[in-house]
């Protein structure tokens, strides 16, 4: 970033990327100018990190953190701490209601929750199969006896005496919270809600202030495992966060902010601290990376873009396909079945601190999926690692400058690494030092390779029409290799990279979503009255919605006139248990074309993404949800453009040669210091663009240019 | 014209099938190593290649079936994950596998072979892009309702291998509705059977298939679903190897794609090596078949008679890490649905091994031919008469494997692996099945898979996890309750952890569940219940309880009705202790079922009657008096434990703590335990003198009709087996034990007639007889 303008600056945004080890803060000012600010992170009281990485960063700037803030507009915050408290179980002491005789299923989970997230070998092994504690323990649990079946009609009429001894055992417990998920309450949820308010009740007879938390209010949708999970972190997990936020949002007021922190949320919006459904803001920070994408790719005119991360522990894909996010509605996370809409991101547990083993019994290169993280691997001498990672092979093939690694802060040892990759790799497979370590960075490109393309295909499309965008600290390593031969349009590496999340956080909308369970069942040969009334019904849900969202941005000043909306909806073919959800084409639904177009839109996307021959129109059709998306304009970082100058890079940018090994031959690396580039350079490999925080690697037979927008672009040459 | 016709086969370098696969099978022989391969070329050439290859391919058959599954509309498929898809070489030997039902990786290998065996290849034709469908238990299938799809792959007009997927369906059309009925005693009631046709081609399936296959099940929209799901990821999987091909070429797949066999035989080889210890291990599997109750209506009165069935098992593992497993001495086939294939018995023994002994990268056909099997002729394993139906063949399988995870376990604990021991997988079951009309006004079946989630075994370091896993599916789920409501008319009054049905021990089994549920919204609807129910199916290890076995739990004209207009007291949860029931009580004047008779054919069920679906529970290891004390009290005010067991399993004294719940009182256990360690030495007999008078018995044949029709039948088929029982107990020659002079039926006794006597048809044989 260049460092000319010290003076008169208004910063605009704030981003913020609050991980587990490192609080990163993003700044951007009135010209698209933006610096990324970084310290330790302090789980204890979040708000002294920030406040300490909001300096840092800005005093690179020259600006006081008072001076700053006063001008600022927008903060939006993403975190890992609710994520945290919910693996580490340290949540509030809840108590759950649910049916009189089901009292069992949480704490049960489902069976799939003992083996969530594990690799295949471990998925296969029985003995390593393990269940987390419930979030609420059974003897915090109480039925109530009732019962509604599937089509919403009452089985056993609620016995209120059941919902008032519930209550008043788990009040009698000191509970800071109370969670009701009852059978089928998505579809009929009148008992639901009266349980509730007979919770309610009591709470306020014994004079005590225990918030209530009803499923029905929250997440409507079937699956009860999943409702009620998601249901429980609102109570568990999320309301601690708001406490949280609230902290940092006057910590900064103090400090002279004017603004309402906003917060990342898994649907891919930003919403306020304030809103009902927090626990959406469970997993925030990687999701911003693919905001920050979808923002570039709407500025720039990148419509296809595929997202790829690579941390010290994992590699995180997702796509953007028409600037839209592709949303998952009933992901996991934490080993917990969820219903929340989750901008759909995979991950492959392979990063730069992935060990490398070799199977000892058969020889077979494992990558990760455990990490070294921050130890960085055996290259390390304090690190304690004995095992070589991948960042030991790339010490040892050049990739990295001991040297140089976070800025010089860790000096790393490539004979250690050598010494180890030796013993552990190379000699068991018979191949040298640098073939082996060479290798297994060639197996992991692959493996992300394949990933990447089993994704966009997966989404029915080629990788020819898609930008792929590389960040986070090792993804400029790796982009060369991830995406060799899958024939790309353009591959993309912001000089921004290692802040490239908080970016994205930055530039989010902020948006409402709001989701609601229907049933709508039609036959492929529906007469148009049918359909046309079918049609309505899913348009009176819009219309319901839209009420919903319009209500949390007044609650936020903003007016009707403001929001952008957006209406979506979820079918399957009768009969199925696993629905799509479309954006619709139309944003008013009332005559039997309009009908069609819906399906049409449907049967499109069903091809696409399984096979034309799975499509199943004679089967008749489902709705199962309706979505309404609202948003509203909010200052975002501005691009920046900056003249083009000549191709030749400057001489000051140069840092000497490297020797780097690949393809069985060693070479001499053009080595450049990033932010020396200039728009318009071209550098052709092999090259290797370093800056404190990330590496970009060009190989020989690539080729990348810096643009305006201080992005750089590689190809294969 | 007299010019010799040329014969050119389909295979990559002009072999026929049969060609191919002979030179295979020959090379393997010779050698001792898969296809010849004494050197694994590919992978010691280029490592690297080779693992990309390995890599790439896997990641695209497990994302196959993530994404295929949700074509599907049936819950077994969709959340249960009752789907598979392999990759199969060209000689039909699998080289990568999903996860999922697994052991289909061996019985569609078993379809392609016969395909290949029995020329295919020129009648009907293997030809690109066609599809065929299989679910024939004579040559392989584990029983009709696992429908294979298989699409040969090629390669510039060449084969170069198969992909095969299979999904478990809800109805294959058997007598009575569901996947796994009782009813039928012949292969004939088990349904609709399909012997490898080819049902499409150019992609597309053929309409008189799509007619007779839509019409020949109950279950219509699931199976049309289930197809297509099948279809998809074997499509998909085939554009994968296409692509793999054109980056990698022809050249390294084709190697690779033999290679992996190798690879994956060594790494058994190994890993046998380094996990146990070399010897002959001995173990021994029971369940029960109770058909001379009322409740079991079969069209056959021979069929009619209360049986046992019996698989001892010897494993033998060489120095070197070979092993041999032989089922001498197992009784013979018989008139119900339990009967399995070789192939299926060793495949799921294949199964059991990727749990435990190679949970590794490379699963496939490699252990296999690997593991020397002997199942002789005849056998329930290996039956010999094509009459024998197959639809739960489960029944047994379950317990004769739990019987080898004890054998390895004793060689993992000898090596020091506690981890790794298991003291035994449960018997999956209680299966709730029926059929009738549905909430939807439509013909159904149901088939609940919650007992894809049962108790786990005890480890020699910790309990066995409860309500987590299947043996045939080690990604236990047991569904939403949502989702089972909307599959079956049938609403959920409790899902429950079901207490005591851990085996005990040092450390316990893990725990079952129980599902009441109440009829709603059912016309003309039946039910009945399957599992096992007078014999514990499992055994505990080195001193652990076997896991409870199963009971049934039904109530008709409960009166349900009233009781909850009236605000009655409504049964719910669990059946916790069923010694001492608390429902039956509810339902004043019901019909109320409750018995150890846990198989049942179809009985008629109306809204508000109830049933019970009870998960078993797994084995426990140690003995329960080691158990440490208060876990013990956790386990009873967990709902692990029945509250009467602690003090008299476990020797625990219980006392109330301030909290409420229960605590050990320290100094009572170490007085009760004493005790009843004090008990059990007073109890104890020399060996000699509890054999002398066992022998006493045996001479008198002084045991149940069922107990010595399985000894008879076992004696007839295992001479070395009945050799080795006679030396054990010194008998008199003179001492003969024949069904015939048994006072009840023995069809199949004298008389079968296996497949393979049937014109045109080549059977291929896996095992050794």
């Amino acid at each position: 970033m260049p460092l000319d303008k010290q003076n008169g600056r208004s910063v605009q945004v704030l981003g913020i990327d609050a991980g587990g080890t490192m609080t990163d803060t993003f700044f951007v000012d009135a010209d698209g100018e933006f610096v990324v600010g970084k310290a330790q992170s302090t789980p204890d009281n979040e708000a002294l990190g920030l406040i300490e990485s909001s300096r840092e960063g800005l005093g690179h700037w020259g600006l006081s953190l008072e001076d700053a803030l006063s001008s600022i507009q927008t903060g939006v915050y993403s975190g890992t701490a609710m994520l945290n408290r919910v693996v580490q179980r340290k949540g509030l002491k809840c108590g759950l209601i649910v049916n009189a005789g089901m009292e069992d299923f949480h704490r049960m989970g489902r069976a799939i929750q003992a083996y969530l997230g594990f690799a295949y070998e471990d998925r296969i092994h029985l003995n390593t199969h393990y269940f987390d504690e419930p979030l609420v323990p059974r003897h915090r649990t109480r039925g109530v006896m009732e019962r509604v079946d599937m089509f919403g009609d009452v089985v056993i009429p609620l016995r209120e005496d059941s919902a008032i001894a519930a209550a008043r055992e788990l009040i009698a417990q000191d509970v800071e919270g109370i969670v009701i998920s009852l059978l089928h309450s998505y579809k009929n949820p009148h008992h639901e809600r009266r349980v509730r308010d007979i919770v309610r009740a009591e709470v306020e007879a014994a004079g005590k202030s225990i918030p209530v938390f009803a499923s029905v209010d929250y997440y409507p949708v079937r699956k009860e495992t999943h409702r009620t999970n998601t249901t429980i972190l609102e109570a568990y997990a999320a309301e601690p966060s708001r406490q949280t936020l609230k902290k940092i949002t006057s910590a900064f007021k103090d400090n002279g902010s004017r603004f309402d922190f906003r917060v990342m949320a898994t649907h891919g919006g930003t919403i306020s601290w304030k809103a009902k459904e927090l626990a959406r803001t469970i997993v925030s920070g990687p999701i911003g990376g693919v905001i920050g994408a979808k923002y570039l790719g709407e500025v720039l005119g990148y419509r296809n873009i595929a997202c790829s991360d690579i941390g010290g522990t994992s590699f995180d894909v997702a796509l953007i396909t028409q600037n839209e996010l592709t949303i998952r509605n009933d992901p996991d996370m934490a080993r917990l079945v969820l219903s929340l809409p989750l901008v759909a991101m995979d991950s492959v547990g392979a990063g730069a601190g992935s060990f490398i083993r070799l199977d000892p019994y058969t020889k077979a290169i494992k990558l990760g999926p455990d990490s070294a993280g921050y130890r960085v691997g055996v290259c390390w001498a304090e690190s304690g690692i004995e095992t070589v990672t991948i960042s030991d092979c790339h010490v040892i093939l050049g990739y990295l400058n001991p040297d140089n690694f976070l800025g010089g802060q860790v000096k790393l040892d490539r004979q250690r690494a050598w010494d180890a990759m030796k013993v552990q790799i190379a000699d068991p497979l018979g191949l040298s030092v640098e073939d082996a370590a060479a290798g297994v960075i060639e197996l992991l490109d692959s493996d992300l390779r394949d990933y990447l393309r089993s994704m966009i295909s997966g989404k029915g499309y080629s990788p020819a029409s898609f930008t792929c965008f590389s960040y986070g600290g090792a993804g400029p390593v790796h982009a060369y290799g991830y995406t060799e031969g899958l024939g790309f349009e353009d591959v993309i590496v912001p000089a921004w990279a290692a802040g490239f999340s908080a970016f994205g956080c930055a530039a989010a909308d902020f948006e409402y979503r709001y989701d609601k369970s229907l049933d709508l069942n039609i036959a492929e040969t529906a007469s148009d009255d049918l359909k046309a009334a079918e049609a309505r019904t899913l348009n009176e849900a819009w219309h319901e919605l839209t009420e919903r969202v319009l209500e949390e941005f007044e609650l936020n000043g903003y007016t009707r006139d403001q929001v952008t909306l957006q209406p979506g909806f979820r079918m399957q073919y009768r009969g199925q248990l696993n629905d799509l959800e479309i954006e619709s084409p139309i944003h008013t639904a009332r005559t039997a074309a309009d009908w069609d177009r819906l399906v049409a839109a449907f049967n499109d996307t069903y091809g696409r993404v399984y096979a034309a021959s799975a499509r199943s129109p004679e089967l008749g059709y489902s709705v199962t949800g309706a979505i309404m998306r609202g948003t509203v304009p909010i200052p975002k970082p501005k691009i920046p453009k900056e003249p083009e100058l000549g191709a030749t890079p400057p001489e000051d940018a140069k840092l000497g040669t490297r020797r780097f090994y690949r393809r069985k031959r060693w070479v001499d690396a053009q080595l450049y210091q990033m932010e020396r580039l200039q728009p318009g350079n071209r550098i052709t490999g092999p090259a290797i663009i370093e800056s404190d925080a990330t590496t970009f690697v060009v190989p020989d037979g690539f080729e990348t240019w810096l643009d305006g927008h201080r992005l750089f672009h590689l190809k294969e040459v | 014209m007299n010019a010799p016709i040329q014969i050119k086969g389909i295979v990559r370098g002009g072999q026929t099938l049969k060609q191919h696969r002979d030179e295979i099978i020959e090379a393997t022989k010779r050698t001792g190593h898969y296809a010849g391969l004494k050197k694994m070329a590919l992978r010691d050439s280029d490592p690297i290649m080779y693992n990309k290859l390995f890599s790439r391919l896997r990641a695209g058959v497990v994302d196959a079936r993530e994404t295929a599954k949700k074509i599907a509309a049936s819950p077994i498929v969709e959340q249960e994950g009752e789907l598979c898809f392999t990759l199969y070489n060209a000689a039909g030997d699998s080289i990568l596998t999903s996860t999922g039902i697994i052991i289909h990786v061996g019985t569609m290998g078993a379809a392609i072979k016969y395909m290949i065996e029995n020329d295919w290849e020129s009648n009907p034709g293997v030809r690109d892009r066609d599809i065929f469908c299989n679910n024939d238990s004579l040559i392989g299938n584990v029983h009709p309702c696992d429908i294979h799809t298989i699409v040969p792959i090629f390669h510039e007009g060449a084969l170069i291998g198969w992909v095969g997927g299979v999904t478990h369906v809800i109805d294959t059309g058997a007598v009575g509705p569901g996947s796994m009925t009782t009813g039928q005693v012949q292969r004939f009631g088990d349904g609709y059977s399909v012997t490898c046709r080819k049902v499409g081609e150019n992609d597309t399936l053929f309409r008189d298939w799509l007619h007779e296959s839509q019409r020949s099940v109950r279950t219509t929209r699931y199976w049309m679903l289930d197809e297509r799901t099948r279809i998809a990821g074997c499509h998909m999987i085939r554009r994968m190897v296409e692509e793999v091909i054109a980056e990698e070429g022809i050249d390294a797949y084709w190697q690779f794609a033999y290679e992996a066999v190798e690879h994956g035989r060594l790494g058994l080889q190994n890993r046998i090596k380094a996990m146990t210890i070399p010897g002959k291990y001995r173990q021994v599997g029971f369940v029960d078949v109770p058909y001379a109750h009322d409740d079991v209506r079969v069209p056959s009165d021979f069929a009619k008679v209360d049986t046992i069935m019996h698989t001892p098992s010897e494993m033998t593992i060489r120095p070197d890490g070979t092993w041999r497993l032989d089922f001498e001495g197992s009784s013979r086939w018989g008139w119900h649905t339990y009967n399995a294939h070789s192939v299926s018995f060793t495949s799921g023994i294949w199964v059991m091994m990727t749990q435990t002994l190679i949970p590794t990268e490379m699963i496939n056909d490699g252990a296999a031919y690997g593991t020397e099997f002997r199942l002789p002729k005849g056998t329930w394993m290996n039956p010999d008469d094509r009459r024998v139906a197959f639809a739960y063949s489960w029944h047994f399988l379950v317990s004769s494997w739990t019987a080898l995870w004890r054998g390895l376990s004793r060689a993992y604990f000898g090596r020091g692996y506690l981890e790794e021991v298991n003291a035994g997988n449960a018997n999956t079951s209680n299966w709730l099945q029926g059929g009738g009309f549905n909430q939807y006004d439509e013909i159904h079946a149901v088939n609940s898979f919650e007992c894809a989630a049962n108790g786990v075994g005890a480890s020699a370091i910790a309990d066995g996890i409860s309500h987590a896993a299947a043996i045939w599916n080690p990604e236990g789920d047991m569904g939403d309750m949502e989702i089972w409501e909307l599959a079956e008319p049938l609403i959920y009054l409790g899902r429950q952890i079901k207490a005591s049905s851990g085996g005990a021990g040092k450390f316990r089994g893990g725990c079952g569940f129980e599902s009441l549920r109440m009829v709603w919204n059912a016309k003309d609807w039946t039910m009945f219940f399957m599992g096992n129910g007078h014999i514990s199916s499992d055994w505990g290890l080195m001193g652990g309880y076997p896991a409870a076995s199963g009971y049934r739990f039904e109530a008709h004209d409960t009166g349900l009705k009233e009781i909850i207009a009236s605000g009655g007291d409504i049964p719910h949860g669990g059946d916790t202790d069923p010694q001492n029931p608390v429902w039956d009580a509810m339902l004043g004047g019901a019909k109320i079922k409750r018995d150890k008779q846990a198989i049942t054919t179809e009985a008629m069920f109306k809204d508000y009657d109830l049933y019970l679906n009870y998960m078993r529970g797994g084995p426990g290891f140690g003995d329960p008096l080691d158990r440490d004390p208060q876990a013990v009290a956790d386990d009873v005010n967990g709902g692990y434990l029945v509250e009467r067991f602690a003090a008299s399993v476990y020797g625990v004294v219980l006392k109330t703590a301030a909290s409420g719940l229960f605590e050990a009182d320290e100094a009572a256990t170490e007085t009760r335990r004493a005790q009843i360690r004090a008990d059990r030495l007073a109890r104890a007999v020399p060996t000699r003198d509890w054999m002398a008078r066992e022998r006493e018995r045996i001479l008198q044949k002084d045991a149940g009709v069922h107990v010595q029709q399985m000894f008879a039948a076992s004696f007839k088929l295992g001479p070395r087996w009945e050799e080795g029982f006679r030396k054990f107990w010194d008998l008199p020659i003179d001492w003969q034990l024949m069904e015939a002079d048994l006072p009840i039926p023995s069809y199949g006794r004298d008389y079968s007639m296996d497949l393979s006597e049937l014109p045109d048809v080549k059977t291929v044989q896996f095992v050794e007889e």
